[in-house]
């Protein structure tokens, strides 16, 4: 259901980046809101039937993912009225739809192994998740950023009607928001969750390793972009690669590395 | 001393440092760590000695990576106090901007003329900006008055706030790897035994795994009694996520295990020849037990979990886990030893007993009861009070950086005859449009007032 939601906002999105009016970015809008609704009920009703927070396996932290993705697209949208990243970001937004819905991901629930009984889990989990939707954010918009650029240099006709000037900014302001919750949700929320579960609270185990190494890469995308000035393509490509470094200690870590986080 | 300096305040060694943590970090991921050589040369032939010349396999904890977490401290230390003390002066002193034409080149700039005396358009200026929270500073020049009007002071310094946030994040890191201590600690139940490093015991109560309906495990329970000169001091249940705290030492459920190497075993023992039926007796190894009214006396002299006789014609365990669990078995009569063997549970008839009479008779082992440990993880750490305090900077640093940027205003008020100029220009490194917009609902505000 929420999927179906989330597929009709993508595809009225789309509409409005052909057709360039406003009647069907605002039907693509509510599309997307009510997606949302729907997939906040089913995370609440998820969390009634299992007795525990909605994301403690691959399927349901992919599915917040999604939900978190939504949720701070639609701030960004209202706040910074840039329908045109819409069809970009939902794209992805089905994508993590997809691969948590695909048969690769069991969807069952498991009963709560002993060390993720914690509260720290929602405040860890959830935190870090919305951070990196912003993160997610960042990354459609510097893309599209790179293409627009091109464009202009070009000198061709702009398609949308963002300019690369804003996708920067907006960019910047996504980085922004997400950032801080990074550094809340995922290291000082990891390392007081892993003080009272592991006994300590930082032991350079992979998945802690690639967060701090993702805070880096932001910490360097913010240190370049306001003391040295860089703006435009090189911020973008900082801010790819943030969000790539993001999703490989969020994917890759648990497949190809083997370390305390074993869980999801 | 000043090259020095000027190596460690320059913002591009700062991104180099942070870039080659970055990727030892990566490698430090990718080559899994503190493993035992033997398992580098299987897994990297030759080029495992180079790794472990390099500390590869032990990089967070290897000279050169704490070396370059070292330079990076020096680094932020110089970088932020180089920064900090032209920014303090600016705040404690900001200076009055005299020239129109500077307001003017501002990001935000914007003018307005009233019919006030100059002295009453500062009053109303200095108002509206009061009523939103400017700290309002002036200064008279001839027929002119500057005015700066400056708010969320504390902003300015959220990225040294950051930045101390780190360093104590930091030395609450070196205070853990030197003060620091970890130990297992493996307890049975109502077994006593000394806390390391501390002048108190630790009793275990009872420990207790839980399952869920399906099977796996719920939780690891142990109930631990602290004990001051044979006093108990506090009782207290820990589980995993819930340690116990005292005297600065931590107690964590770390893990649990069965002891199969000395278990209790019960034993069904027949006799062909008696006309006494079988007789169940349950026994620890070593443990003596008479049988049949204290005829024959029997012992587990020796016990192994996962029988095999290796190439020494040794026997010995292969595991610790109970796959082919054996005892050998003694029997005395008379002071005399009658029969000796090895029996098998899971291979009854294999059991081999040497007797005079063969087949007279019969053990098996029926049951295996091995006790359970609880695994407990004592520590001390003295850095974690200042991660946590660094943590709180670090968080505070952040929102202020983002969220509370410092906002300034300036203004010149030229009166020209009965009409006064008022020109404003403000800067803003982080959210222009809010500045902005601020200014404009100041000016808003002044178009209405006569």
């Amino acid at each position: 259901m929420t999927f179906l939601a989330y597929i009709l906002s993508c595809f009225f999105y789309f509409s409005f980046l052909f057709s360039k009016r406003e009647t069907v970015g605002k039907i693509a809008y509510f599309f997307a809101a009510g997606g949302l609704i729907l997939h906040t009920l089913a995370l609440i009703l998820r969390t009634i039937e299992s007795g525990h927070a909605p994301f403690t396996n691959m399927y349901e932290s992919l599915s917040f993912l999604a939900w978190s993705s939504i949720l701070a697209y639609l701030i960004m949208e209202k706040k910074y009225k840039f329908r045109n990243v819409g069809p970009y970001f939902l794209l992805i937004v089905m994508a993590v739809m997809a691969l948590a819905s695909s048969p690769l991901m069991p969807k069952d629930h498991t009963p709560l192994v002993p060390a993720l009984q914690s509260y720290w889990l929602w405040l860890h989990v959830s935190v870090t998740l919305l951070g990196e939707a912003f993160f997610a954010l960042a990354f459609i918009t510097s893309i599209m950023y790179l293409t627009t650029e091109r464009r202009e240099k070009k000198g061709k006709k702009l398609k949308s009607s963002l300019s690369s000037l804003k996708l920067d900014w907006i960019s910047y302001r996504c980085i922004a928001v997400g950032f801080p919750l990074f550094t809340l949700g995922a290291l000082v929320f990891g390392m007081v969750w892993a003080h009272k579960a592991w006994g300590s609270y930082w032991s350079w185990d992979p998945k802690e390793t690639w967060s701090l190494i993702t805070w880096f890469v932001f910490a360097l995308y913010l240190h370049t972009r306001l003391l040295m000035g860089w703006r435009g393509r090189r911020s973008a490509w900082i801010a790819i690669i943030g969000f790539l470094t993001a999703m490989f200690t969020y994917f890759g870590v648990n497949y190809l590395i083997s370390g305390l986080h074993s869980y999801a | 001393m000043q090259r020095l300096l000027n190596f460690f305040k320059s913002i591009k060694l700062a991104l180099v440092i942070i870039s080659l943590i970055t990727i030892s970090s990566v490698f430090g991921t990718l080559v899994p760590q503190q493993r035992p050589p033997a398992e580098y040369f299987a897994r990297y032939g030759s080029l495992a000695q180079l790794l472990i010349r390099l500390k590869i396999t032990n990089l967070y904890h290897s000279f050169w990576f704490i070396g370059l977490l070292f330079i990076f401290s020096l680094n932020i230390i110089t970088c932020t106090l180089i920064r900090l003390m032209p920014k303090l002066r600016r705040i404690l002193n900001p200076q009055f901007e005299t020239e129109q034409k500077n307001l003017q080149l501002l990001k935000i700039s914007k003018k307005i003329r009233k019919n006030w005396s100059v002295l009453k358009a500062k009053e109303e200026l200095r108002g509206e900006l009061r009523l939103r929270h400017y700290r309002v500073r002036e200064r008279e020049g001839e027929g002119k008055i500057f005015i700066i009007g400056r708010k969320r002071l504390l902003g300015a310094f959220g990225s040294d706030i950051v930045h101390l946030g780190l360093l104590i994040i930091l030395a609450g890191g070196i205070l853990s790897g030197l003060g620091g201590f970890r130990e297992n600690l493996i307890l049975y139940e109502q077994e006593v035994i000394p806390v390391p490093r501390a002048d108190f015991k630790i009793r275990l109560e009872k420990f207790e795994t839980e399952f869920y309906a399906n099977g796996s495990v719920k939780d690891w329970k142990s109930t631990l009694t602290v004990l001051e000169k044979g006093a108990p001091q506090l009782n207290k249940v820990i589980e995993v996520n819930h340690p116990l705290s005292y005297k600065g030492l931590l107690f964590y459920q770390s893990s649990y295990g069965l002891d199969w190497e000395s278990p209790s075993l019960e034993l069904l023992i027949s006799n062909n020849k008696s006309t006494e039926g079988p007789e169940r007796i349950s026994l620890e190894v070593g443990e003596r037990v008479r049988l049949w009214g204290g005829e024959i006396e029997i012992k587990v002299t020796r016990f192994v979990p996962d029988f095999m006789i290796d190439e020494n014609k040794q026997i010995r365990t292969r595991s610790l886990q109970p796959n082919n669990p054996a005892a050998f078995i003694e029997g005395w009569k008379d002071g005399q030893r009658i029969f000796s063997g090895w029996v098998f549970s899971r291979f009854p008839d294999f059991a081999s007993l040497h007797q005079k009479n063969k087949d007279d008779l019969k053990i098996e082992i029926t049951e295996i009861r091995a006790r359970q440990f609880s695994v407990i993880q004592v520590a001390r750490d003295p850095g974690t009070p200042l991660i946590w305090t660094g943590c709180a900077f670090l968080m505070m640093g952040l929102m202020l950086a983002f969220y509370w940027p410092i906002r300034e205003i300036k203004a010149i008020l030229e009166q020209e005859e009965k009409s006064t100029e008022i020109a404003v220009g403000a800067l803003s490194s982080k959210n222009k449009e809010a500045l902005e917009a601020e200014l404009n609902k100041i000016f808003d505000s002044l178009r209405r007032r006569s």
